[in-house]
């Protein structure tokens, strides 16, 4: 739950309570060590919401009481700074970002996951042209450039993509099963990944 | 690792896309998205035609055997179902050319065609319980108009608790009166001002809160559309009299024509033998 939700929530609390890199990773930190000595997800009741936006929410609270604590600490030392926020100019909301960055932390994890199984069952080659292809910045190279690089036909570079897809898709699939109570919510947090 | 918005964006677009690699399938373009899955328009290469090939998120194919049990001209038939190479499971089905009922409407069908679309669904519907089967959520988006007028009802809903807003019924466990409730806000999205009060009425008395409230079956609202159609009482609405002599007139115009050219007849000769 950690390692999917950890990046979404840092950058949640960066861009909505205008924290800077080391009071958003503090604050992180925090809300996750309270998370776990208050059993936060034994109290998660997926009748009622997603357990992203339920872990959304309880982000929220718990940074918003943090914010006003420490605001009231300025405010009884007599002198009150205006803070200087270093926030990323940004078109979303940060509801949006938690989203995207848990996307973006469940691709990561999952591509992690898929190299190492293709290491495992030996299938490094389908890896590489899946990471030359599908993670390339910028402009990706034709199949038929893949397939003089990696000196394979270019339906096997069609193959290989199929393959790595395939399981990557499986792999997401995985992780948030591991972050979800019911079939229901597995199947409407598959759609908020792809869709 | 680090993945750019480019990146994700690209992972996120063709992973989403169905590996149809070893099925007979060809992928042509994505047509609409239902509450279990996202429908694409495919080639059958081994029979040479298109199809509606619907895959499903994460759900079991359900649906498709639901369907797949039920032979009407407004459900639409068949043709496979399987396990994609990528796990998830699909269903091909006929390609309806046509619009959903939301768009038809656009084109400003008359009353008579908007009722022959809610004969039809009803029909469907009313065929579907008679097999112990509800659809669950009935809306203008599950209904397609075809190229010829024909109307096939999608999207049979298996989900415990499907249902979209505005056509489901407030309780929470639903029956066949909870599908009724659904036909009676699609007749109410269907109808214009100013609305017949009867074909009103039908409308209210199927969305009635209560579901003891509603028409017991589907076909006993069918029966009351016919009875509007004959310009006869509906059961829905306790007519006031002005309404009934209105309707009366309108059923017997030509012989009260004809009953108002005689009198005038018999008049004229009355004074002209007279004077």
């Amino acid at each position: 739950m950690i390692s999917v939700y950890w990046k979404p929530v840092y950058r949640f609390i960066r861009l909505k309570f205008g924290k800077n890199n080391e009071d958003a990773k503090d604050l992180t930190q925090g809300f996750f060590a309270t998370a776990l000595e208050r059993d936060l997800i034994k109290r998660f009741d997926p009748e009622k919401a997603s357990f992203r936006t339920y872990l959304r929410m309880a982000v929220e609270c718990f940074a918003a009481n943090q914010h006003a604590a420490a605001n009231r600490q300025k405010r009884g030392g007599g002198i009150e700074f205006e803070t200087i926020v270093e926030q990323a100019v940004s078109a979303e909301s940060p509801e949006q970002v938690f989203e995207r960055e848990w996307q973006r932390q469940l691709s990561c994890l999952a591509i992690d996951d898929l190299r190492a199984h293709s290491e495992e069952c030996g299938k490094q080659l389908q890896f590489q042209v899946f990471q030359a292809y599908d993670l390339a910045e910028g402009e990706r190279p034709s199949y038929a450039d893949l397939a003089r690089q990696f000196s394979i036909p270019e339906t096997s570079v069609t193959n290989c993509l199929a393959w790595a897809r395939r399981m990557f898709r499986g792999f997401v699939t995985e992780r948030v099963r591991g972050t979800t109570a019911t079939r229901r919510e597995l199947r409407d947090e598959m759609r908020r990944v792809w869709n | 690792m680090e993945l750019s918005d480019s990146a994700l964006d690209h992972l996120r677009r063709v992973v989403a896309l169905p590996d149809l690699s070893g099925t007979r399938y060809e992928l042509e373009s994505e047509i609409g998205r239902g509450g279990m899955g996202v429908v694409y328009a495919a080639r059958d290469r081994v029979l040479g035609r298109r199809v509606a090939l619907k895959v499903l998120d994460i759900t079991p194919l359900g649906e498709a055997r639901l369907i797949a049990g039920l032979e009407h001209p407004a459900i639409v038939p068949v043709y496979e179902a399987g396990t994609l190479p990528d796990g998830r499971e699909f269903y091909a089905m006929k390609l309806i050319k046509g619009a959903r009922l939301d768009h038809y409407v656009g084109g400003q069908p008359t009353l008579a065609e908007r009722l022959r679309v809610i004969w039809r669904v009803g029909e469907a519907l009313a065929y579907a319980h008679s097999h112990g089967i509800l659809h669950r959520d009935l809306k203008p988006q599950n209904v397609m108009v075809g190229e010829f007028g024909e109307v096939y009802l999608m999207d049979w809903g298996v989900d415990a608790i499907a249902g979209t807003p505005a056509f489901r019924a407030p309780e929470a466990v639903l029956d066949r009166r909870s599908d009724i409730y659904a036909l009676g806000a699609l007749l109410r999205f269907l109808l214009r001002d100013p609305k017949p009060p009867a074909l009103a009425a039908i409308a209210i008395k199927a969305m009635n809160m209560d579901p003891a409230g509603r028409y017991s079956e589907v076909t006993a609202l069918l029966a009351d559309l016919e009875r509007f159609e004959q310009r006869l009482p509906v059961e829905a609405w306790p007519e006031p009299l002005w309404h009934r002599l209105y309707r009366f007139a309108s059923r017997n115009a030509v012989l009260l024509w004809l009953l108002a050219a005689y009198t005038l007849v018999k008049f004229l000769i009355f004074f002209l033998r007279k004077f």
